[in-house]
């Protein structure tokens, strides 16, 4: 069942990774932009249950750690990707409230992009990773976060879609 | 919210873990799977890059001057002050000449060091997750681009090739935190050690404690063994603010550096330096203005005056 739904989500998360790695890289946006596939990623998660979520995590980590530009070893943004995808699921699961509540979705993916990015930034220290000056390490990852905000509301109707379509639960907002 | 997870779902947690823990020991022992795999998924991106950066280069510029509109209003003005200025200056200056020949001295930065160079377009502005400033260019193996291979604009050090491709290469740029270059100050000959900083603001250190910098010093690569990664005398920035602080073993700056990593679009890679080096040749010149032409009209009493 979950090697199925791992099949059939691939292609989408495929095809978001080649608009994030050839589209949204060409543009030079305040702050540094967005990750398109990380929002993507993670709102996908918080649709999930947790034990999808962590395996979504999974696929997709992967493939940010195949992108050229991934600073960190292979398995860097995996490991990190299974923790946020299973915890942002775990944490909408079972709660209607949640998943029934889009802006409680929007300020929960904005933050765990954040979140997500700043883990990742500590992780690399550990590994040998350079971090660059504190005030561009805040800059960024506050405009990651606000640039999610603005970003996930319009990627949230085609990807609860997406995802009601695929796995025939009723995630749609 | 949910009480716990079930043993199958912990299960999957700590199997998917352990999995990335291997992945991480695998590519920090240096297997060369985990390589081939980045190389071989950058390998099938690189034909879509080029066409998306065809497509959308124009769309993202479009955005990027958007944004930068207010500041570049301000440096019109400050440009048009300077240029008033300037013109005022070369009015009353009666060796307009013997600047005119200066001014057709200026040579070009590739030129002028007798660089072999292969040019590249950006096609790619690199990651916005993961904390690095990293530039891919369309060229690669195929054009004899290879790792640590300086990159450079008419400016100055863009950066060094960190991964070179078939068809691409990856470069990490001069404002990469991990980025470490060899320094040079122009005419005073000190060296130092300069790191980027994640903005156009990089630091300098000196390794002499007896040498002093000094506001507007220029900045150029000291150049490394055999040219790799550094060729020598390349302009990196200037000097914009020094640190004199007391009990510092030896001094650091502040440098802005010269390429605007904003509007990048076409860089090129010194692929074969001279065996000499140029020294202080490429230090940028000041600006010198275009002299404008001053016409003094004599009046002159007409021959028949008019009654």
């Amino acid at each position: 069942m979950f090697a199925r739904r791992f099949l059939i989500s691939f292609p989408i998360f495929s095809f978001v990774y080649i608009m994030q790695e050839s589209v949204v890289s060409q543009f030079k946006i305040f702050g540094g932009g967005f990750s398109l596939f990380l929002i993507f990623a993670l709102l996908w998660s918080a649709l999930g249950n947790p034990e999808m979520g962590a395996l979504t995590g999974f696929g997709a980590g992967l493939m940010m750690d195949l992108s050229q530009t991934a600073s960190g070893p292979m398995g860097q943004w995996t490991l990190i990707m299974i923790l946020a995808g299973f915890t942002i699921s775990y944490l909408g699961y079972g709660d209607d409230n949640f998943r029934g509540n889009p802006i409680s979705l929007v300020f929960t993916v904005a933050a765990g992009v954040a979140i997500t990015r700043l883990i990742y930034l500590i992780l690399g220290l550990f590994l040998g990773s350079e971090m660059g000056s504190a005030w561009s390490v805040i800059a960024s990852l506050f405009s990651s976060a606000f640039w999610s905000v603005a970003v996930v509301p319009l990627l949230m109707p085609i990807v609860t879609r997406l995802h009601e379509a695929l796995f025939d639960v009723k995630s749609r907002i | 919210m949910r009480s716990g997870g079930d043993n199958r779902g912990r299960l999957l947690l700590i199997s998917l873990i352990v999995t990335s823990l291997f992945l991480i020991t695998l590519d920090l022992r240096g297997v060369q799977v985990i390589t081939g795999l980045r190389n071989g998924s950058q390998s099938a991106l690189s034909p879509v890059q080029s066409v998306a950066a065809t497509v959308f280069r124009p769309v993202g510029n479009f955005f990027s001057d958007v944004t930068h509109l207010g500041r570049t209003r301000g440096e019109i003005n400050k440009l048009k002050a300077a240029n008033e200025k300037l013109r005022q200056a070369l009015i009353n200056r009666k060796n307009a000449d013997a600047e005119l020949t200066q001014l057709k001295s200026v040579l070009d930065l590739a030129g002028t060091a007798k660089y072999k160079v292969v040019s590249a377009k950006v096609i790619s502005l690199g990651s916005t997750s993961s904390f690095t400033q990293t530039i891919t260019i369309d060229a690669g193996t195929n054009d004899g681009v290879r790792q640590n291979m300086t990159v450079i604009t008419g400016l100055g050090l863009v950066g060094v090739v960190k991964i070179s491709y078939p068809s691409s290469a990856l470069v990490q740029l001069t404002t990469d935190p991990a980025f470490r270059v060899g320094a040079r100050v122009a005419g005073s000959q000190q060296i130092g050690i300069l790191s980027g900083q994640g903005t156009r603001k990089a630091v300098l250190q000196l390794l002499d404690n007896q040498t002093t910098l000094k506001v507007g010093d220029v900045i150029l690569a000291r150049g490394s063994q055999n040219n790799r990664p550094f060729v020598p005398g390349v302009p990196i920035g200037e000097v914009t603010t020094v640190d004199n602080a007391a009990g510092a073993v030896t001094q650091t700056a502040d440098v802005k550096l010269y390429v605007n990593f904003a509007a990048l679009s076409v860089v090129s890679v010194v692929i074969g330096a001279p065996k000499a080096d140029p020294r202080d040749a490429l230090v940028p010149k000041a600006p010198v203005p275009t002299p404008v032409p001053t016409v003094t009209v004599y009046a002159q009493p007409s021959e028949s005056p008019t009654p």
